[in-house]
């Protein structure tokens, strides 16, 4: 098990409950499992996620990553 | 291609144009400014939130790519974080290339990106 950090962006940090938090998880661990695990409530149908700032899938195992973040759809400019 | 990527909280300050070869035929900037009206709603301004290290990551990937496309030299990309009052700039890009043409379809290709993946959001804070 390792500690993973855990990052909510714009409005899915009010569906989270948090901007920033931090979760215990093993590195098979997916983002799928992760949510499912600590917000199960929380629609992911809007969100992207990204592990160490690089876009990955929802099933993609954590392996040795030290962020994963939840992603709104971006509107920056 | 030079590419220079900030983000800041204090308002966009732009240095003096430093031409990267004598080959510079065009030089476009652009400034995005905070509008008052959002749809039907009267701001006072937009807060912008980013994830800045990612944010950088995934735009220097844009931008190389879109340099080696369009054949640009030189592009300054700044974007503001926290509050950004109506009438101030929320972004700024300038790009230098030897003709306008590819200046103009980098700047359009960068600010179509931008609003693609590229991890900033913007939070409307109507007037009360």
């Amino acid at each position: 098990m390792k500690n993973l950090q855990l990052l909510a962006f714009a409005n899915s940090s009010d569906a989270f409950g948090f901007s920033k938090s931090e979760v215990a998880c093993a590195a098979e661990d997916t983002p799928l499992t992760i949510v499912t695990r600590i917000a199960p409530h929380v629609d992911r149908t809007y969100l992207r996620v990204a592990l160490d700032g690089e876009f990955v899938t929802w099933n993609t195992p954590v392996a040795d990553a030290r962020e994963l973040a939840f992603l709104p759809p971006v509107s920056g400019g | 291609m030079i590419i220079e990527i900030q983000f800041t909280a204090d308002p966009i300050q732009v240095a003096a144009v430093a031409l990267p070869s004598r080959e510079i035929g065009a030089v476009i900037e652009f400034h995005g400014i905070v509008r008052e009206m959002e749809g039907t709603e009267l701001l006072e301004g937009l807060f912008y939130e980013a994830y800045e290290s990612m944010a950088r990551k995934v735009l220097e990937t844009h931008l190389i790519e879109l340099g080696e496309l369009h054949g640009c030299a030189a592009v300054c990309f700044i974007h503001r974080t926290g509050w950004v009052p109506v009438g101030e700039a929320s972004l700024y890009i300038r790009v230098a290339s030897s003709h306008r043409a590819e200046a103009l379809r980098f700047l359009g290709d960068t600010i179509d990106r931008l609003k693609l993946d590229v991890p900033i959001w913007k939070h409307n804070k109507p007037q009360s």
